[in-house]
């Protein structure tokens, strides 16, 4: 993947807002909230049309499911992918339902043997659909199963290894899963295949009930900067994006952020 | 008042901010059997696909906290994953939201805490229609808008209405012709 420098996850909210960003090469949309044949939300048709990369991310193909993954959902992404000519596409190592309920969120898996295998076949069915690569993000989980049988680094690079898919890692998340489990975020950067990762998301967080809470709709904190930083002077990746989901601060908060992310990165500014 | 009628964008989930609107497919998932895999010894009874259908109850329906997991941490994550939906639909349903002042994210966790989400256009769907006349004036002609302009039974995803309607919700009335809304209130 080329380099693309510092990014944004495009949301309709701030449509204006990105479009007005005049270095921005590189953007995300929700891909269960893009039509797979029909008109492009107004607006991200004309980031197609600068000719900024696009990239389809998925929040409910259930990976991590137990069952296999739906043809239909998988179907949409590859879609849309199409649709937006985009060069990769992303979802999660997690799983959203389960015996036919939405969780209405994403929710962590085992670390366990059983669990890898679960995902593995999901993804490889995925990857049959698919015209272009994915990269699979691992989630920010406020508990754990009983049953993890590896830790983070191992169960991550299994995966990946087993299916070639690339790395979407997020510094927020291992952050917030860091502060909460009380292990070091930069250990965990030092074990991961950082030259997997496709693109990276930064995000903002708040505590609650004394935990870190990866809320997408709060400030990026300082030491997620620093990981960003951390994970820059060791491999940087071709492109670093904000990911905001609402509560949407005014436009010069989020010019700030994208400006501190390329400072982290050593990117130039997009803003 | 929006009178939009097609895609609603999903708002982003990872962590806390979560899986937006669901439509129509999705709701259901068969637990197949064949991927059912080998039952963990000492692990807790069952398949992962039973096991991840306790962890989703546990999460949405007030069921017990599945043996072997953190009970305080599942309640954060229960809590949290309230707050979030709270959020999701004041952005939906904001006069619905705005009418219960900052005692929305309690009111709305009280009605959702055994009820798995629908998506939070039907979720906030489903809390209007159930206050009905006791909707003050603004949340009263949110809803109406919405009668008009969609067609909801309450157990399958809105569909956009095809034809005029005039639909009322508490002192508000709204017609619908065209895709276009007005409302009026008596």
């Amino acid at each position: 993947m080329d380099a693309y420098g510092v990014g944004i996850g495009w949301r309709p909210e701030i449509a204006g807002f990105v479009a007005q960003l005049p270095g921005l090469r590189f953007a995300e949309v929700v891909a269960e909230s893009v039509h797979a044949h029909g008109a492009l939300p107004p607006g991200l048709d004309d980031l197609r049309e600068r000719g900024v990369a696009v990239v389809p991310h998925g929040v409910k193909l259930s990976l991590g499911g137990a069952e296999p993954v739906e043809a239909a959902r998988v179907e949409h992404l590859a879609a849309v992918a199409d649709r937006l000519a985009a060069p990769l596409v992303s979802e999660h190592i997690a799983f959203v339902r389960a015996g036919g309920v939405e969780a209405g969120h994403l929710l962590p898996i085992p670390r366990s043997r059983a669990a890898v295998d679960a995902v593995v076949a999901n993804v490889r069915r995925t990857q049959a659909a698919l015209r272009v690569p994915i990269a699979l993000e691992p989630i920010a989980a406020i508990f754990d199963w009983p049953d993890d049988e590896l830790d983070e680094a191992d169960f991550v690079t299994e995966i990946l290894e087993r299916t070639g898919a690339l790395l979407l890692l997020d510094v927020a998340n291992v952050y917030a899963n860091a502060l909460n489990r009380g292990t070091d975020p930069v250990a965990l950067l030092d074990r991961l295949p950082l030259e997997r990762v496709a693109y990276v998301h930064v995000a903002g967080g708040a505590e609650h009930d004394g935990i870190y809470h990866d809320t997408h709709t709060d400030a990026v904190p300082p030491a997620v900067l620093d990981l960003v930083a951390e994970l820059c002077a060791r491999h940087r990746p071709p492109a670093l994006m904000l990911e905001r989901d609402g509560d949407y601060p005014p436009a010069d908060a989020l010019r700030d952020e994208l400006d501190a992310i390329a400072k982290a990165s050593g990117y130039p500014v997009v803003t | 008042m929006r009178a939009g009628a097609g895609a609603e964008p999903g708002a982003h989930p990872d962590g806390q901010a979560g899986p937006g609107e669901e439509r129509d497919r999705g709701t259901r998932t068969a637990a197949g059997g064949e991927r059912n895999l080998t039952p963990r010894p000492g692990g807790g009874a069952g398949s992962l696909a039973d096991r991840q259908a306790g962890l989703v109850a546990a999460l949405t329906s007030g069921a017990p906290v599945p043996p072997g997991f953190d009970p305080r941490l599942i309640e954060v994550a229960r809590v949290a994953l309230l707050r979030k939906r709270a959020g999701e639909v004041a952005r939906q349903w904001p006069l619905l939201a705005a009418a219960h002042g900052p005692r929305w994210a309690r009111e709305f966790a009280r009605w959702a805490a055994a009820r798995p989400t629908r998506g939070s256009l039907r979720d906030g769907w489903d809390l209007a229609r159930e206050l009905g006349p006791a909707l003050p004036p603004a949340a009263a002609e949110e809803l109406a808008a919405r009668e008009a302009t969609m067609r909801y039974d309450g157990e399958h995803a809105p569909r956009p209405r095809r034809l005029p309607a005039v639909k009322r919700a508490g002192g508000a009335w709204a017609v619908q012709f065209a895709g276009r809304v007005r409302v009026v209130r008596r």
